[in-house]
């Protein structure tokens, strides 16, 4: 075979996006004004820090889990609880209420994730109903429908600040944030693309699915843990809104006007979803239908979303050289006994 | 003891019937599209919502106010076909996508219900008289036997017209492979059109019927939604028939979990008793069917 029919094995993506919405993170709060926009920034991290959870879950693996809420209200509650009633002090309730919900995702998704598709999404669905109605009704334990309160973050026994806890939060979504990216470009990621696509081609080829579907359903629970005790330390209260439907709404949302299966699609698609209502208050009492229509806009005309949009340009100029042959992959194919 | 027994079964088949049209609608658009209508629930509450505005605002006598509700709900389907599911399919998008675009849907229509009846809980004229009847020892009225009447009335039309018909032939064509009945002259685009209206004017009568019984509010159908989605999913969602019975279920447990258990816990109870079904089967109670065709 000639040399020059090979194709320029496609170069890994590179970090550099990654540090450049990072550093964007860290300039942000200087710029902005007052406290509400802050707030909005966090919003906006903490909902990027479920959604990429779900990414992995749905956008890459194909595992549509629509437990994630349950997860992020039970992190939540976990984190005020334990400092609360046991008197946990913020870092050991940060970790245990990880553990636990890896625990609780570990031992939901052994029976679950036997099933498929919408029997999954039902199941997983049915899971977070039952999360918030034990939320709203077992009053003496969870406080029903006014909630937790979660006591503020101190340093060296002052409250930290607005602008510390953007930065507490920043840290943790830059943390997943990578993981995230970490793992889209490793084998990994590869691994996962590949249950999605082909779940027996997938085990023939190596992958250990149920292991992999296990472990990735536990990492996007306990990213769901962590966006729910960020929720914590901002808003200094949990209560049942942080399960309710709405908040899948957002999340679904999020994750197609981003793009699914993207590596910045929760970032991008986050911004919208917490900046759009905002933006829709002068529609007054069309807010509600303007959103909609919103939604079905992006999904006719982006669907591959705002990430995907991104990504697809980057394609074109990569291919302006040269172009693939796809005559390669078929001689490969030839060779093979 | 009999007594309350059969009062919780007669109120488990009443709201059973309503999740099981539901069920029954989905999985009839499920059956040719393959997606999962989110609006669906939407439709029920378009159709208590118009019996609202056709019977007491214009106050028409209730077969027209029917059949002007029936137009309300197609209108919206034709709406969901033509903005939602066909742009969609055109650009080949993922059944997830199509299904949040129909959830995109559900909001505008839910916003435009909003302006037009406001937030308020309405009360939703009965067609049929709510005065009690008595049949032999149960009281109950002509409002809620209709609801079972009308289930069982909509169970046979799907049934006959989709096993003994040849019109249902091209329908179950286009749901087991879309292309192949494509190739054989069944437009495809059609069937699932004329799913979506059928599946609009169950859902409507239905919200219609249970409307008395609920109380119409314009936030409604969501739940709804998710009742008749489990419904579906606990029978098996790729039977009209299965889906049907799992609502039956459904509002079973409902009944007899709040009459015997605690009523403050029956709805996560019944989640529970879901999860733990789809782990003991997890193509439904009786979703063989669909497990057989993978």
């Amino acid at each position: 075979m000639a040399g020059d029919t090979v194709p320029e094995a496609p170069r890994a993506p590179t970090i550099i996006p990654v540090l450049v919405i990072l550093a964007l993170g860290i300039v942000l709060p200087f710029l902005l004004s007052s406290g509400f926009h802050l707030r909005l920034a966090m919003l906006v991290w903490i909902y990027a820090i479920l959604c990429m959870g779900f990414n992995l879950l749905y956008g890459y693996s194909g595992q549509i889990s629509l437990g994630s809420p349950a997860f992020y209200a039970i992190g939540g509650y976990a984190f005020a609880m334990l400092q609360t009633m046991l008197g946990m002090g913020p870092v050991s309730a940060f970790v245990g209420s990880l553990l636990l919900v890896a625990v609780l995702s570990l031992l939901i998704g052994l029976p679950l994730l036997r099933l498929r598709t919408h029997y999954l999404a039902m199941a997983t669905l049915a899971f977070m109903l039952v999360q918030n109605g034990v939320a709203n009704r077992w009053i003496n334990f969870t406080g029903g429908q006014s909630g937790v309160a979660v006591p503020p973050l101190e340093w060296g026994g002052e409250p930290i600040g607005r602008m510390g806890i953007y930065f507490v939060i920043l840290a943790l979504a830059a943390a997943v944030f990578i993981l995230h990216d970490f793992l889209i470009r490793s084998h990994l990621g590869r691994a996962m693309q590949a249950i999605r696509d082909d779940e027996t081609a997938a085990q023939a080829l190596g992958v250990k699915v149920t292991r992999m579907k296990l472990a990735v359903l536990v990492l996007s629970a306990v990213m769901a843990a962590i966006a729910g005790v960020c929720f914590g330390i901002t808003s200094l209260r949990v209560d049942p809104s942080l399960s309710e439907f709405h908040v899948l709404v957002s999340l679904l949302t999020i994750v197609v006007v981003g793009g699914l299966g993207t590596r910045f699609g929760p970032i991008l698609g986050s911004i919208i979803v917490v900046l759009l209502p905002q933006l829709l208050h002068e529609f007054g009492e069309l807010e509600t239908v303007v959103y909609g229509l919103f939604i079905l806009l992006f999904l006719l005309f982006l669907p591959h979303g705002l990430s995907g949009l991104l990504e697809r340009r980057d394609w074109r100029l990569r291919r302006t050289g040269k172009k693939p042959a796809p005559a390669v992959a078929r001689d490969l194919k030839e060779e093979l006994p | 003891m009999l007594m309350k027994l059969s009062y919780l079964l007669l109120a488990g088949l009443t709201n059973g019937s309503v999740y099981g049209l539901i069920g029954l609608s989905l999985s009839v658009i499920y059956g040719s599209s393959r997606v999962i209508n989110f609006a669906q629930g939407e439709f029920v509450m378009l159709g208590a919502m118009s019996a609202v505005l056709f019977m007491v605002t214009l106050a028409l006598p209730w077969p027209l106010a029917m059949l002007a509700m029936i137009a309300v709900v197609i209108v919206a389907a034709l709406a969901l076909d033509y903005g939602v599911y066909r742009p969609l399919t055109k650009r080949k998008a993922a059944p997830l996508t199509i299904m949040i675009g129909t959830l995109a849907a559900a909001i505008v229509v839910y916003g435009l219900a909003f302006l037009l009846w406001g937030p308020d809980q309405k009360f939703v004229p009965p067609v049929l008289s709510l005065t009690p009847v008595r049949i032999g020892f149960l009281v109950t009225n002509t409002q809620q036997v209709s609801l079972i009447v009308i289930f069982l009335a909509f169970l046979i039309a799907t049934w006959y017209l989709l096993y003994r018909t040849r019109f249902g032939l091209t329908v179950r064509a286009t749901g087991v492979n879309p292309k192949v009945a494509l190739l054989m002259g069944i437009r495809s685009e059609r069937i699932v059109q004329f799913s979506f209206i059928f599946s609009a004017t169950i859902s409507g009568v239905a919200g219609m019927m249970v409307g008395p019984l609920l109380g119409g509010h314009v936030g409604m159908g969501l739940l709804l939604t998710v009742k008749g989605f489990m419904a579906a999913i606990l029978g098996g969602l790729g039977s009209p028939f299965a889906a049907a019975a799992g609502g039956i279920a459904i509002g079973m447990m409902e009944a007899l979990m709040a009459g015997y258990g605690t009523s403050l816990y029956a709805e996560p109870a019944i989640f529970v008793l879901i999860l733990l079904v789809l782990i003991v089967r997890p193509y439904g109670l009786l979703g063989d069917y669909e497990a057989e065709r993978r």
